[in-house]
């Protein structure tokens, strides 16, 4: 038996050793910091590492929906169109150049041509019709997110030649080269590496961008190294570490102690923190809308009257300050103020409580309001629950009780299509940086987009006006027009503009956070 | 003994298939319709309606158990909803973390344990009785993740001494050879990664085990003092055997049995509790991986994890009783 | 071990009669300390659950924008999270949710694994074996880990959580209800009420159930600290009350943002879970060794 014994006991012996001499050589070396594995004289360090919130869905362009993808994506893949460095301007990528036919109809590519993928292989027209058709039906699947927005009017893709590609419409969409743009759908992939991947290269992306794909660490975190054979200017850094750190707090701490270089997906509340650590803060416009809307088909609240006297018993700019700080611009319309179509001229429902009680009083409503609300952190509203808790204590002031019901994520969508509710809370991030892409909310037939059940013929004739007008100015007014008859209908209750916050060691060179929520890494560095 | 081993793996089956039908039951009957999430912010019911017909959700409850169990049988835990990859490749890429930690946990509530409770017995009513007594209290009381996050405010925050969060600095990870850090460093002979990937692990594996600390120190106590009660220890004093000898050869060996099946039970503890532990601190295990996906309603996942979670405790309830038979050989199975 | 203690305790049962029973257990347990100590800072929590609505300063779920996150003074006792809400306030009121939510879950387990458990053990056999592997299968699972998925499943709200958090810890109270009446379904006692011709019903209720009383209440008090930790991990994790109502586990889920800006947000609601949880453990142990003299030394 005591054989026995010693034979339990002595592994667990063994390895409190093991922990025992351990400990003591955390508290020795205390100090120790990541030390880049050098192998050149190079005055640039090896590796920069960026630490955002969640682990992405995975790399395949046509089968996720999610910012984190998005930013691993847009470094390793490239689209025929790209947007200009810190605007949605379009500018040629992959494609050199397009010409557009006269009923907007065909859009013809010449491409550039001595582009490799990763993996060697060619890239060509074939590529592109390859990429492409994958997305239209009949081989589209219903779980690409966004196949269905990006080639929403796309007829057929046509090989002209070899770096020559014709793509027809089905109808005129102006906003259809922004979309080629996108870090969604748009980016190619390497027809090889789709074919040996059976049609879905989440795990293994291959593209020809900056920088190619070395290894994914499932919750830990992702690495990419330089495209050696990049066709334009090579990456300056060699390794880009992305790490998943989903705390908020935890990632500001990871910055102080210089184990991570950037940041982002912060919120107001850390950036005293991190100014105080000696860090940089990159505060950058969101394309992005955080709303309330009221349920349009429900009395009283198809009654423009309730709706706009609840308006007016919000103070909004008091409310974006106290809950996001001057991290988020309050709304005064829905489109962010750097995108075409954004007027300064369209005016919301102004706070007024005392004319909201009266109002309210007179139509002879107090309540209750019922909302729901979702409780996970989306992009536009980290803080969906403390704003609905705000609203709540608005309304209360003016003797108007609602109640919360909140819900995770999925399904509050649901929730949000049964349709049972009041107000609900949503919000927007602009796929491709077009007003249409915006507007066009709110004459949605799908009630899973236009959750206030809008069906208002005029506008519905606007936005139409919109997407067959040129671009240029005269389109600007017709968004702008459409603006101020949503706010006069106050249907939505524009709350703000989240910014995209993000942060970084000053050690870092040409830090920029593009306006699309992607961080491109290709001219950044730091010292060694 | 074999033919006792043998019955009592048969006797898993039902369990396990049970197990698996209750979980069924409750995410394909009762959870959030994941075809939302899945698809994302273009998602028009239309295509929300042909995503649950191609993942079969539309197909009745029991047919959609009994594919679930086909593929089982070949193998096949079907892939995640969200990211596509197979569930057994979601999973087993993020057990070893899991692993890693409740070892660590469970070394540290033993030892830490079993000494504060051998310590107490001997000097019982001391200030070191009473010290360790109050502590252990506190540790049952104390919930697993406020715990975690005071000393997260502590050591990270205030001291700065450990990292908050992860498992390892990305750049000094070993070579994937048995998944777990600390062995995989020692293998490559790297104890820069040796240290970074302790210091990450010191403040997780603590808050994990303090539970179950205070659970064994209390178990190790009383049953000590049992022991060290009983005539033959006595005996034992009178002869002038040293006291050390006394506690070590005679007392604790004897008070192993109940111990031993206190750390069984609380290995199986430790898996529920490195929901939370690994969620403060952002461990990359199956943990926090589980949490993820049922906010998700990743189906596949958390049937998956349920499954293997459930197969594990009931090993370790069969391990505790085979090596009862191996401590005390008074206890016979036919 | 746990058997030889029923055992003994039954024994105890048989030998003496209810009331002065009652008073000697009543008596052991007012002379420990500990559960003494318990039993007050109980009382003193039910007190402040019933007429807390009186003592809170502010209004809980009403926050004012102009003082939000401020550390505790004198004006906040507790400060104030991020949305102006007085924490000292939201404590008090999440002491009746947490004490509501670990009595009823508790009770909601402690009624329907009863039954199963009495049944289970009296008719034993066919009926025994399907409930009891219905219990392995169920704790096979780990609590939190079960809890999760319901809530998930169920969605939030108070009652999910009663719910969610008793189904769970059923198959314990099954267990040491099966156990005892096992011991004691042969005994003199009951074959002696058989044979004056009640019926099963009135055998398992009246005459069985009171014997095994002793290890059941051990039991729920001890489970009330755990359903108590249970609900906090869910509103940690976002899955319990609706807002904005206070829950401790639900205050700290939301203060982690704030770790390192305002740790002060995260010290008073754990505090609260603690010391709530730290009373019924006290009691818990006391009954115990009240209950069963032996246990202790």
């Amino acid at each position: 038996m005591k054989k026995k014994l010693a034979l339990v006991i002595a592994p667990i012996l063994a390895l409190s050793m093991l922990v025992g001499c351990g400990s003591k050589e955390t508290t020795s070396s205390t100090s120790t910091e990541a030390v880049e594995k050098t192998e050149s004289g190079e005055e640039v360090a090896d590796t920069l590492v960026f630490a955002q919130g969640a682990e992405p869905r995975g790399l395949d362009p046509a089968y996720v929906d999610d910012g984190e993808s998005s930013k691993v994506i847009v470094n390793v893949y490239e689209g025929l169109l790209a947007y200009a460095k810190d605007s949605t301007e379009l500018e040629p990528c992959l494609a050199e150049s397009w010409e557009i036919s006269e009923d907007g109809l065909n859009y013809t590519f010449k491409l550039r041509q001595g582009v490799k993928f990763h993996d060697g292989t060619d890239f060509n027209a074939e590529a592109v019709k390859i990429n492409i058709d994958r997305q239209l039906p009949p081989q589209r699947t219903e779980d690409m997110p966004y196949a269905s927005f990006v080639y929403a009017d796309v007829k057929d893709v046509e090989v002209v030649d070899d770096y020559t590609v014709k793509i027809n419409l089905t109808k005129k969409n102006t906003a259809f080269l922004a979309n080629l743009a996108m870090s969604l759908a748009a980016p190619i992939v390497s027809p090889a590496a789709l074919e040996a991947n059976n049609g879905n290269v989440n795990q293994s992306p291959v593209g020809t961008g900056p920088y190619k794909f070395v290894a994914w660490s499932p919750s830990e975190d992702i690495v990419i190294e330089r495209n050696e054979d990049y066709w334009g200017e090579k990456a300056k850094t060699k390794n880009i570490v992305f790490k998943f750190i989903p705390d908020n707090s935890a990632r500001i701490v990871a910055l102080k102690s210089g184990e991570v270089d950037m940041i982002d997906g912060i919120d107001s509340t850390g950036v005293d923190q991190i100014k105080a650590d000696g860090n940089e803060v990159y505060n950058l416009s969101g394309m992005n809308i955080n709303y309330l809307a009221y349920n349009t088909t429900r009395a009283p609240f198809d009654d423009v009257k309730v709706r706009t006297a609840l308006s007016k018993a919000v103070n909004v700019p008091e409310l974006v300050t106290a809950l996001y700080g001057e991290y988020a611009e309050t709304a005064t319309t829905i489109l962010p103020t750097f995108m075409p179509g954004y007027s300064k001229d369209v005016k919301q429902v102004e706070y007024n409580p005392e004319a909201a009680k009266a109002e309210l009083e007179s139509a002879g409503f107090t309540g209750p309001v019922k909302m729901i609300v979702y409780n996970n952190p989306r992009p536009y509203n980290a803080r969906n629950k403390a704003l609905a808790e705000s609203i709540q204590a608005y309304w209360s002031k003016i003797g108007v009780e609602a109640t919360i019901e909140d819900y995770d994520w999925t399904t509050y969508k649901d929730k949000v299509v049964a349709g049972d509710y009041d107000v609900c809370f949503y919000g927007w991030v602009g796929d491709n940086g077009d007003p249409d892409n915006f507007l066009n909310l709110l004459c949605d037939q799908n009630v899973s987009m236009n959750v206030s059940r809008l069906n208002d013929a005029a506008y519905n004739e606007i936005i139409a006006e919109g997407t067959s007008t040129e671009k240029g100015p005269e389109r600007d007014a017709v968004y702008a027009k459409a603006e101020q008859y949503i706010a006069d209908l106050a249907v939505w209750l524009p709350i703000s503009h989240a910014n995209n916050l993000s942060a970084y060691s000053p050690a870092v060179q040409n830090y920029s956070y593009h306006p699309t929520g992607n961080i491109f890494f290709k001219d950044m560095y730091k010292a060694k | 003994m074999l033919k006792y081993i043998a019955k009592r793996i048969l006797l898993l089956v039902p369990v396990l298939l049970g197990v698996s039908i209750i979980i069924f039951a409750i995410m394909r009957v009762f959870s959030p319709d994941p075809a939302g999430i899945v698809l994302g912010q273009h998602a028009t019911e239309q295509s929300m309606e042909e995503w649950r017909e191609a993942n079969g959700l539309n197909e009745p409850i029991v047919t959609q158990y009994m594919d679930y169990m086909k593929g089982i049988f070949k193998g096949d835990f079907g892939q995640s909803y969200y990211t596509k990859k197979p569930v057994a490749d979601e999973i087993f890429s993020r057990f070893p973390a899991t692993i890693e930690l409740a070892i660590c946990a469970i070394l540290i509530a033993s030892i830490v344990g079993i000494l504060l409770g051998t310590i107490s017995a001997v000097k019982k009513n001391s200030i070191i009785d009473n010290i360790s007594m109050i502590l252990s209290l506190v540790g049952v009381s104390m919930p697993i993740f406020w715990l975690g996050i005071l000393l997260i405010i502590l050591f990270s925050g205030i001291l700065g001494w450990l990292p908050a969060q992860g498992r390892i600095e990305t750049l000094l990870r070993p070579e994937n050879v048995t998944g777990l850090y600390l062995i995989d460093s020692l293998i490559e002979g790297d104890m820069e990664s040796f240290v970074s990937a302790l210091k990450h692990l010191v403040l997780p594996s603590l808050a994990l085990a303090m539970y179950s600390m205070a659970i064994i120190a209390r178990m190790t106590r009383s049953t000590m003092l049992e022991t060290l009660s009983q005539d033959y220890i006595r005996t034992a004093k009178a002869k002038g055997i040293a006291q050390g000898r006394v506690i070590g050869k005679h007392a604790l060996s004897n008070a192993m049995i109940p111990i031993v099946t206190v750390i069984g039970i609380q290995l199986g503890y430790l898996l529920g509790g490195a929901m939370l532990t690994e969620t403060v601190f952002a461990w990359p295990g199956i943990g926090k991986y589980t949490v993820e996906a049922i906010m998700k309603s990743d189906f596949p996942i958390v049937q998956g994890v349920v499954l293997l979670i459930a197969f594990i405790f009931v090993m370790m309830n069969l391990i505790v009783d085979i090596i009862y038979a191996f401590l005390d050989p008074r206890i016979r199975y036919s | 071990m746990a058997a030889t203690q029923i055992e003994t305790t039954i024994q105890d049962v048989k030998r003496e009669k209810p009331e002065s029973n009652f008073r000697r257990m009543w008596d052991t347990l007012t002379q420990n300390k500990a559960a003494v100590v318990g039993m007050i800072v109980i009382l003193f929590l039910i007190f402040i659950a019933l007429f807390g609505k009186w003592i809170m300063p502010y209004d809980p779920n009403l926050g004012d924008m102009a003082v939000n996150k401020q550390p505790p003074s004198m004006e906040h006792w507790f400060g104030t999270d991020e949305q102006g809400r007085d924490i000292f306030s939201r404590i008090i009121d999440g002491t009746s949710v947490s004490l509501s939510v670990g009595l009823k879950a508790v009770s909601f387990a402690l009624v329907i694994g009863t039954v199963l458990g009495a049944i289970a053990g009296y008719k034993g056999g066919i009926i025994d074996t399907i409930i009891m592997r219905v219990m392995d299968m169920m704790m096979s699972i780990p609590d939190i880990l079960l809890a999760i998925t319901l809530m998930a499943a169920l969605g939030r709200g108070i009652d999910k959580a009663i719910i969610a958090i008793g189904l769970v810890t059923i198959p314990e109270y099954a267990r040491i209800v099966r156990g005892s009446i096992m011991s004691i379904k042969d005994s003199e006692y009951v074959q002696a009420a058989k044979v004056i011709g009640n019926n099963d019903f009135v055998i398992i209720f009246k005459h069985i159930l009171p014997n095994v009383l002793s290890p059941i209440i051990v039991r729920a008090t001890l489970g009330i600290s755990t359903a108590i930790l249970n609900v906090a991990a869910l509103g940690f994790l976002g899955l319990g009350v609706q807002p904005p109502y206070a829950e401790w586990g639900d205050m700290l889920g939301r203060a982690r943002s704030f770790i390192f800006e305002s740790p002060y947000m995260l010290i008073f609601p754990g505090l609260a879970i603690t010391i709530t949880v730290l009373a019924f453990n006290l009691l818990g142990d006391g009954l115990r060794d009240a209950f069963d003299p032996k246990a202790h030394h």
